[in-house]
C-alpha cells in the first residue's frame, strides 16, 4: 500500500503539467470562497420564511428594502467614521511610536519586542477589559478621564451616544496601534542610512528629512499596513458586539453588526446576505481605489 | 574662509585600529588630494571630518574651531560619497536641488543652479529620472551635482569620478579643478589613482595604512620622494629599483649594482659601503653607447606616442625605460642606458627613506 501511494505522489510531484499543483488550492478557493459568494448573491435574492421553513424567492425587494432602511445608512456612517478616524489615529500615532522606537540603545529591542503582547489577546477580551475600564462605577478609564475634566461624572462613555463610539475605538486603538508600530518598524529598520547622511549634508531640519526622504521610502509600507488595517476595520465587529451591542441607540452599530443582527438574531438570512455583499462591494472598491491613488511611483 | 587641521587624530571600529596620530591641516582654499592604496583610511578620514564617523581621539579644528561634537548640519559642508548616496525617492533635479529647497531658495533660481550644474556634468536629458534609472557613472555625476550646486565652506569629494569613463574623466578633472578655481572653497579630494593626484592637486597627501606616508605638491613629490614607497606610487610607469651599494671611486660616491656602475652627485649624505636602493624612473633613462648600465632587452611595449623598453640586467635585476618609438631597439639584442646624476634617487635599503643632497 505504502509504495502505492508513493508511486502515485511522485507521478504528481514530477509531472509537466501545473493542473497538480494548482488543483488543491482552487479546490479550497471554490469549497471556501467562491461557491460562498455566488451562494451569498443568490441568497440576496431570497429570504427565509419561518413558516415555511425554507427560503423563498423575492426578487429584488431586499435590495429596495435596503436603500430604504435608515437603519442601514446609519450603520454605514458609523462604518465609515470607525474606518477614516481609526485608520488616522492608528497611522499617525503608529509612526510617530515607530520613530520614537527605531534607536539601537540598549533596552529598545526589548520594548519592540513588548509591542507584540497586544496582537496575542482575543479581541473579545481586549473588548471586557475596555468595558471593565469604561465602567462608570469603578473603571479606571472614567475615572482618569474626569479627572482630567474631560469626561462629566454623570455620563457613563459607552452608554452616552455621543461618547460611545470613542469609547469603542479606545479598545480598538489600544490593541492594533502596536501592529502598525510593528510593520512601520520592520520598514523603518530596512532603510538605507545613506541618503540620512547625504541629508545631514545638505542641511535638511528633522522635519525636513522625514518629510522628503523617510515619508517617501515608506511609502510602500505605509500603504500596505493601511490596506491591512483598512480591511480589518471596514469590518468592525468584535468590540462592538462585546462592549455596546452597537447601542446607545445605533451610536455603534456597524456593517458586519447589522448584519449578523439580521441573520441570526432575526434570522432574516436573505436580508443579511445583502447587507454583507455591500460591505464586500464597498471594501473591494476602497481598496482598489487606494491601491491605484497610492500607486507608489519611485 | 576655512582651514581644515586635524590634530592627532586617532581612528578604531572596536578594537581594530585603522588611524593613529594622523596630523594635517590644509590651507584656506587648498585643492588637497588624499592618495593611497585602498583600505587606507582615505575615506574615514573623509567621514570624520563630515562627522559622520565618530572621531576616536584628538582634535578635528575647521577655522580654529573644535569641530569634534559639532553636528554634520551645522559644518557647513558639501560631500561626494564614494556609494553615492543619492535620495532614492527624488528624480535627479530633485536630489541636485535638495539642499537649495532647505536653504528656501526662490523657484527661478533653485532651476538656474541645477540646470547650470546638469549642463556641466551632461545631465540634462536625465533630470527627469529616478536613480535606480541611471547607470553607475551617470549616478555618480548626480552626486557631483549635488555638491557642485552647494556653495559650502569646505569640498569633499570621495573618489568621485571611479565610474567614469576615461574620456569622461579626463573632462571632469578639469571642471572639478574650474569649479575650485571659482569657488575658491577648501577642497579634500580622495583617490587611489595618481594621475587624478597629480593633475589637480595643490598639495598631495599619501597615505599609507592609515598614517601619512608625505605630504608635498605634485612636483615635491615626483622629484624628491621621502621614502620608497612614495617614489613607487607616483608616476607611471613606476619608478625602477636596483639593490646595489654605495662605492667611493676617484673620491667620488658611486652606486655599484647588477650591471650598473652609476656615478652619483658628490654631495649625497651616503657613506661609501652603505647598501642603498637606487630609484630610476623610466622616462629619465636615455639610450647611450657606453652608458653605465648595460642588459638585455627583454620585451619592447607600445603604449602609442612611447614604448616602454624592458630590460633585464641580471637574473634578478629588471628595468623598464620610456622612449619615444621608432628608436630601432628590438627585444632580444643588448641595450646600454644612461642617466643624468641629478634624477637619480637614492633610499637606505634598511629604512627606505631617501638620502639626501646636502647643499
Ligand atoms: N564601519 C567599519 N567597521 C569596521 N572597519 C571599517 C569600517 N569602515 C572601514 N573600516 C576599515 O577601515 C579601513 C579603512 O577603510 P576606508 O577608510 O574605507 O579605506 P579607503 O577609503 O582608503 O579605501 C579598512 O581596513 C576598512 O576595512
Ligand atoms: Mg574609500
Amino acid at each position: 500500500m505504502a509504495f502505492v501511494r508513493t508511486k502515485g505522489l511522485q507521478g504528481y510531484i514530477t509531472g509537466d503539467s501545473p493542473v497538480p499543483w494548482l488543483a488543491p488550492l482552487v479546490a479550497m478557493l471554490v469549497v471556501f470562497t467562491i461557491y460562498p459568494l455566488f451562494y451569498n448573491i443568490w441568497l440576496s435574492f431570497h429570504e427565509y420564511v419561518p413558516l415555511k421553513r425554507r427560503l423563498v424567492y423575492v426578487g429584488t425587494e431586499n435590495w429596495s428594502n435596503l436603500f430604504a432602511d435608515p437603519r442601514f445608512w446609519e450603520a454605514l456612517s458609523v462604518t465609515f467614521t470607525y474606518f477614516f478616524v481609526l485608520l488616522a489615529i492608528q497611522v499617525v500615532l503608529g509612526m510617530i511610536i515607530a520613530l520614537l522606537l527605531d534607536s539601537d540603545e540598549p533596552g529598545f529591542g526589548l520594548l519592540r519586542g513588548l509591542l507584540t503582547l497586544t496582537l496575542v489577546i482575543p479581541p473579545a477580551i481586549t473588548g471586557m477589559m475596555f468595558l471593565l475600564m469604561e465602567d462608570p462605577e469603578f473603571g479606571v478609564l472614567t475615572y482618569i478621564l474626569e479627572a482630567m475634566g474631560i469626561l462629566s461624572g454623570q455620563d457613563p462613555i459607552l452608554a452616552t451616544s455621543s461618547t460611545a463610539l470613542a469609547g469603542v475605538m479606545l479598545a480598538d486603538i489600544w490593541q492594533w496601534t502596536p501592529f502598525m508600530v510593528l510593520i512601520f518598524l520592520a520598514g523603518l529598520r530596512s532603510l538605507p542610512q545613506e541618503p540620512y547622511e547625504a541629508a545631514m549634508l545638505d542641511g535638511a531640519s528633522a522635519f525636513q528629512t522625514f518629510r522628503r526622504i523617510t515619508l517617501p521610502m515608506m511609502s510602500k509600507v505605509i500603504a500596505v499596513a493601511v490596506l491591512i488595517r483598512g480591511i480589518d476595520l471596514f469590518r468592525a465587529f468584535d468590540y462592538m458586539f462585546v462592549m455596546t451591542s452597537g447601542g446607545p441607540g445605533t451610536s455603534t452599530y456597524t456593517l458586519s453588526l447589522y448584519a449578523w443582527q439580521q441573520t441570526f438574531s432575526f434570522i432574516k438570512w436573505g436580508y443579511g446576505a445583502t447587507i454583507s455583499l455591500v460591505s464586500l462591494v464597498l471594501i473591494l472598491v476602497i481598496a482598489n481605489l487606494f491601491i491605484w491613488i497610492a500607486k507608489v511611483r519611485w | 574662509m576655512a582651514e581644515v587641521a586635524y590634530h592627532n587624530i586617532c581612528k578604531s571600529y572596536g578594537s581594530f585600529e585603522v588611524m593613529r596620530d594622523l596630523s594635517l591641516s590644509i590651507h584656506d582654499g587648498e585643492f588637497a588630494v588624499l592618495l593611497g592604496a585602498s583600505g587606507c583610511g582615505k575615506t574615514t578620514l573623509l567621514r570624520m571630518t563630515a562627522g559622520l564617523e565618530n572621531i576616536t581621539g584628538g582634535e578635528l579644528t575647521i577655522d580654529g574651531k573644535v569641530m569634534n561634537e559639532v553636528h554634520p548640519r551645522d559644518r557647513d559642508i558639501a560631500m561626494v560619497f564614494q556609494n553615492y548616496a543619492l535620495y532614492p525617492t527624488m528624480k535627479v533635479f530633485d536630489n541636485i536641488a535638495f539642499s537649495l529647497e532647505v536653504k528656501r531658495l526662490s523657484k527661478e533660481e533653485i532651476k538656474r543652479k541645477v540646470n547650470e550644474a546638469a549642463a556641466v556634468l551632461n545631465l540634462t536629458d536625465y533630470l527627469d529620472r529616478y536613480p535606480r534609472e541611471l547607470s553607475g557613472g551617470q549616478r555618480q555625476r548626480v552626486a557631483m551635482g549635488r555638491a557642485m550646486v552647494r556653495d559650502a565652506k569646505v569640498f569633499l569629494f570621495d573618489e568621485p569620478l571611479s565610474n567614469l569613463d576615461a574620456k569622461l574623466r579626463a573632462h571632469m578633472r578639469v571642471e572639478i579643478r574650474q569649479l575650485h578655481e571659482r569657488l575658491k572653497a577648501t577642497t579634500i579630494y580622495v583617490t587611489h589613482d595618481q594621475i587624478e593626484a597629480m593633475t589637480m592637486a595643490d598639495k598631495i597627501v599619501l597615505m599609507k595604512g592609515g598614517k601619512i606616508e608625505q605630504v608635498g605638491t605634485p612636483d615635491d613629490l615626483y622629484d624628491r620622494p621621502a621614502t620608497k614607497f612614495t617614489a613607487d606610487f607616483i608616476g607611471s610607469p613606476s619608478m625602477n629599483f636596483v639593490e646595489g651599494k654605495i662605492h667611493s671611486q676617484d673620491g667620488k660616491p658611486t652606486f655599484v649594482g647588477p650591471h650598473i656602475n652609476l656615478p652619483l652627485d658628490e654631495n649625497l649624505a651616503a657613506e661609501p659601503g652603505q647598501k642603498v636602493i637606487c630609484g630610476l624612473r623610466p622616462s629619465d633613462l636615455v639610450a647611450a653607447e657606453n652608458g653605465e648600465i648595460s642588459g638585455t632587452v627583454k620585451l619592447v611595449e607600445k603604449t602609442g606616442a612611447d614604448v616602454n623598453i624592458h630590460v633585464d640586467l641580471s637574473e634578478t635585476a629588471h628595468l623598464v625605460a620610456t622612449m619615444a618609438r621608432d628608436n630601432g631597439v628590438l627585444a632580444g639584442g643588448s641595450i646600454e642606458l644612461t642617466i643624468p646624476s641629478k634624477a637619480v634617487h637614492l633610499f637606505d635599503a634598511d629604512t627606505e627613506n631617501r638620502i639626501e643632497t646636502q647643499s
